[in-house]
C-alpha cells in the first residue's frame, strides 16, 4: 500500500466531553487510515467511541460538551482539524457524506425527499433548480428506488424504513463523496432490508469509487465486506487487521472474545459464549489496560493493572495493543519489566 | 406539465395541508375564522361602508365621485396591500394547478417577493406623489338646499370625525342605529373604522414580537451553553417587568401614535415567543435530521431557519393569535385609559371610555358595542388560535 493510496489519516485522535461529574475520555489515541476505494470497518460495543471517532472526521462533535483535544485528521492532503469552518462546509456533504443510524428521523418530516435531496446538490454544485431535481431522480434510480420520477415528490412519511435509508444514501452520494461514513446503517432495519442495504453500499463504492467508514457492531458484517478492520473498546482501538486474518487469527483478547460469542453454523451449542463483567464507564475507567478486569487471561499480570499498552504492529500488517500479544514488547521492555515487577 | 394533476395526486398532503384539513374539521374554527376574514373586509372597505362623502353627486348636472377624491394615501396604501395578498393566494392556488412541485418552493418565492417589492414600491409612491387634498364640501347640506341631485351615499352616510351637536349622546335610532357619541359622532361608524386600529395594532405588534422571538429563541436554542444562560436570564428579566405598566410609561413618553403602540407592545412580548422557539430548538437540536442536514454541509442559515424553525413553530403560531387577541385587548385598555391613539381617530376601547358622558349619564349602547366587538374579536383569535393548536399538534392526528 503506498501512500498516495491512502485518502484519509487519522492519527493519535482524542476526544473528551466535559460534564459536572468530570471530564469523559470518549477517545484517546486513535489511529488509522482508510485507503481509496476500500472499506474500513470500526467496530465495537455501544458507547465505545466508534460514532464520536466517526464524528470527529466530519467534526461535528457538539461543543459543548465535546472537543476534540488532540491528533490529527488529514484527508488527502489537508488537515480537517485546522479547516475553517467554512472551509468544512464546502468538504461535509461533498467529499465527505455520512449517513446515520435511525432512517425514521433522518429526514427532514416537512420537505419532500427531491427537496432534501436537492438542496445540498444546489449547495455544492451550484446547479439550477431543474437540474438540482434532475440530479436528484438521478441519485434515487441509483440506489434502488422504483419510480424515482414519483419518489420524489413524497415525503419521508409516505416512505418505509428501508426506503428511508435508500433516500439518506441517495443524499450523503448525490454529490459523489470520496469518503462515505455509515454509522450503523444497517442496526435499525430488518435482516433482509439489511442486506440490500449493504449489497447497495458496495455497488456504489465500486461505482463511484469510494472509500466507506463502516461502524458496526455486527461482526457478521464486517466479516463479509470490509476490507480492513478496527476493534474499538472502551475509548481505544484494541487491534487493526485486515479482515480475513482478523477472523482467522485474532490477537487482542477482546476481539477474542468477540468472535467467540457468535454463533456458528455447525457447532452445537446450548449457551453461547460470553464476555464477563460491562464496558466500564468513560468516567470511572480502569487504570492500565483498560481490559484488563475482563481480561479472562486473567489480570495478574502487573502490567496489565498499571500501565496502558499503546497500538502497535505485532506482524507486518497486524496492530494490537496488549501486553500479551507475541511480538508486542520490545526487548528492553521485557529487561525492564522483568526487573521492575521481578516476575 | 400533462402529468401535472397526476402528480399533484401522487405528491400526497403537505405538512400545510395537513394541518389544514384538521383545522377544517371543527364548525367552530371555521365560523371564526370566517368572521375574522370578514372583519379583515370590513376593515379594507371602511371607508365605502361608512363615509360622509357620497359615492355618486350631480351638481349643476355633472356627475361627480366625492368618495374617491376624499381617499386618503394611506386608504390607497391598504386597498394595495389587501389586492396583493389576494393575489398571491390566488397565485398559490394557480401554483398548485400550473407549476411542477419540484420548483414551486422556488417559483413561491419568487412571487412573494416580487408582490412585496411593488406593494412596499407603491406605497412609497403613494406618499411621495399622492395630492394632499381636503374635501370640506358638505354634500349633505347642498342636496337639502337643492344645489345637487341624484346622490347615492354609502350605507352609513356619516364620517367617523363627524361632530354634530344636536344629535350628540343620542341613543339609538333609525338614524344612528347604534347611536352617537359625546360629539354626536355615528358609533357604527366609528366602530367600523375603529377595526381598522384593532385588526393592524394585532398584526404588526404580533408580527415584531414573532420575529423577535424567533430569533433570539432560535439562536438560544441553538446554541445552548453559555448563550442559552445569559440569554435565558435575561429572557426572564424582560418577563418579570410587568409588561402593561411599562408601556403605560413609555406611552406617556412619546407621542401618541398608532405606530408607537404597536412598536411598544411588540417588543415587550416577546418572550414567550423565544421561550417556545427555544425550547423546540433544544429539543430539535439533537435529532437526527439536523444532523444529518449538518453532515450534508449545509450553512447555518439554512439549518436554523429552513430545517430546524418550520419543525418548531407551531406553539408561535398559536400563541401568535393569541397574541393577537392580547394586542387589541391592550390596545384598548391603553385608550380606554386615555394613552391611546388621538381623536378623532376611532379605536374601540377609546370608544369604550365614553361610556359615561361627563354629564354623569351613562351610555349604554357606548359601552355595550364597543365591548362587544372587543369580546368577540378576542374570542375569535382565541378560539382559532385553540383550533390551530389543536390541528398542530401531531399527537390529535390520525397516521396518514
Amino acid at each position: 500500500m503506498s501512500e498516495n493510496d491512502v485518502l484519509v489519516s487519522i492519527k493519535n485522535l482524542g476526544v473528551s466531553f466535559y460534564s459536572e461529574d468530570g471530564i469523559a475520555k470518549a477517545v484517546q489515541d486513535v489511529s488509522f487510515s482508510i485507503s481509496k476505494g476500500k472499506t474500513f470497518a470500526l467496530v465495537g460495543e455501544s458507547g465505545c467511541g466508534k460514532s464520536v471517532t466517526a464524528l470527529s472526521i466530519m467534526k461535528l462533535i457538539p461543543f459543548p460538551p465535546g472537543e476534540i483535544v488532540s491528533g490529527s485528521i488529514y484527508f488527502k492532503d489537508k488537515n480537517l482539524l485546522e479547516l475553517s469552518p467554512k472551509r468544512m462546509r464546502t468538504i461535509r456533504g461533498n467529499k465527505i457524506a455520512m449517513i446515520f443510524q435511525e432512517p425514521m428521523t433522518s429526514l427532514n418530516p416537512v420537505y419532500s425527499i427531491g427537496d432534501q435531496i436537492a438542496e445540498a446538490i444546489m449547495l455544492h454544485q451550484h446547479k439550477t433548480d431543474e437540474q438540482a431535481w434532475a440530479d436528484s431522480v438521478g441519485v434515487l434510480k441509483q440506489v434502488g428506488i422504483s419510480d424515482p420520477e414519483r419518489r420524489v415528490y413524497e415525503y419521508p412519511h409516505q416512505l418505509s424504513g428501508g426506503m428511508r435509508q435508500r433516500v439518506m444514501i441517495a443524499m450523503a452520494i448525490s454529490c459523489r463523496p470520496e469518503l462515505l461514513i455509515a454509522d450503523e446503517p444497517t442496526t435499525a432495519l430488518d435482516v433482509t432490508i439489511q442486506m440490500q442495504i449493504l449489497d447497495l453500499l458496495d455497488e456504489l463504492q465500486e461505482q463511484n469509487d469510494m472509500s466507506i467508514l463502516l461502524i458496526t457492531h455486527d461482526l457478521g458484517i464486517v466479516a463479509e465486506r470490509a476490507h480492513k478492520v478496527a476493534v474499538m473498546y472502551a475509548s481505544r482501538i484494541v487491534e487493526i487487521a485486515g479482515c480475513r486474518a482478523l477472523f482467522d487469527e485474532a490477537l487482542h483478547p477482546y476481539t477474542q472474545g468477540l468472535l467467540k460469542s457468535l454463533p456458528r453454523l455447525g457447532v452445537n451449542k446450548k449457551r453461547l459464549d460470553t464476555i464477563p463483567g460491562s464496558v466500564p464507564e468513560p468516567l470511572h475507567f480502569p487504570e492500565g489496560c483498560k481490559f484488563h478486569p475482563r481480561c479472562p487471561l486473567g489480570n495478574k499480570d502487573n502490567r496489565c493493572r498499571s500501565v496502558e499498552p499503546d497500538l502497535r504492529e505485532v506482524k507486518p500488517g497486524r496492530f494490537a495493543a496488549c501486553w500479551r500479544v507475541q511480538g508486542y514488547q520490545t526487548e528492553k521492555e521485557r529487561l525492564e519489566y522483568g526487573t521492575k515487577f521481578g516476575k | 406539465m400533462v402529468n401535472l394533476k397526476k402528480k399533484n395526486q401522487q405528491l400526497g398532503l403537505s405538512y400545510g395541508e395537513l394541518v389544514w384539513r384538521e383545522f377544517k374539521k371543527s364548525r367552530v374554527n371555521i365560523i371564526f375564522l370566517i368572521f375574522i376574514i370578514f372583519l379583515f373586509c370590513l376593515a379594507v372597505f371602511a371607508p365605502f361602508l361608512a363615509n360622509d362623502k357620497p359615492f355618486v353627486i350631480r351638481i349643476d348636472g355633472q356627475l361627480r365621485f366625492p368618495i374617491f377624491k376624499s381617499l386618503t394615501v394611506s386608504n390607497y396604501s391598504v386597498f394595495l396591500a389587501a389586492a396583493a395578498g389576494l393575489i398571491q393566494l390566488l397565485l398559490i392556488y394557480r401554483n398548485r394547478k400550473r407549476i411542477d412541485p419540484s420548483i414551486r418552493g422556488a417559483v413561491l418565492f419568487r412571487q412573494i417577493v416580487v408582490i412585496a417589492t411593488i406593494v412596499a414600491a407603491g406605497i412609497i409612491l403613494l406618499f411621495i406623489f399622492f395630492p394632499r387634498r381636503l374635501d370640506a364640501t358638505d354634500y349633505k347640506s347642498m342636496l337639502a338646499s337643492g344645489g345637487a341631485t341624484d346622490a347615492v351615499f354609502a350605507p352609513i352616510p356619516y364620517g367617523y370625525a363627524r361632530t354634530d351637536l344636536e344629535v350628540r349622546e343620542e341613543p339609538p335610532s333609525r338614524r344612528h342605529w347604534l347611536g352617537t357619541d359625546d360629539v354626536g359622532a355615528d358609533v357604527l361608524c366609528r366602530l367600523i373604522h375603529g377595526s381598522r386600529i384593532s385588526l393592524s395594532v394585532g398584526f404588526v405588534a404580533v408580527g415584531i414580537s414573532s420575529i423577535i422571538g424567533v430569533f433570539i429563541g432560535s439562536v438560544l436554542g441553538y446554541f445552548g451553553g453559555k448563550v442559552d444562560f445569559i440569554g435565558m436570564r435575561f429572557v426572564e428579566i424582560m418577563m418579570a417587568i410587568p409588561s402593561f405598566f411599562l408601556i403605560i410609561t413609555i406611552v406617556a413618553f412619546f407621542p401618541r401614535s398608532l405606530f408607537n403602540i404597536m412598536i411598544i407592545i411588540g417588543i415587550t412580548s416577546w418572550t414567550q415567543n423565544a421561550r417556545f422557539i427555544r425550547a423546540e430548538f433544544l429539543k430539535l437540536r439533537n435529532q437526527d435530521f439536523v444532523q444529518a442536514a449538518l453532515s450534508l454541509g449545509l450553512p447555518l442559515r439554512s439549518i436554523l431557519f429552513r430545517h430546524m424553525l418550520p419543525n418548531a413553530i407551531a406553539p408561535v403560531l398559536v400563541n401568535a393569535t393569541f397574541g393577537i387577541a392580547g394586542a387589541i385587548f391592550i390596545e384598548a385598555a391603553l385608550s380606554f385609559l386615555g394613552f391611546g391613539v388621538a381623536p378623532p381617530t376611532p379605536s374601540w376601547g377609546q370608544m369604550l371610555s365614553l361610556g359615561v358622558s361627563t354629564t354623569g349619564r351613562f351610555l349604554w349602547w357606548l359601552t355595550v358595542f364597543p365591548g362587544l366587538a372587543i369580546f368577540l374579536i378576542v374570542l375569535a383569535y382565541n378560539l382559532v388560535g385553540e383550533g390551530l393548536r389543536d390541528a398542530l399538534d401531531p399527537r390529535l392526528r390520525r397516521a396518514v
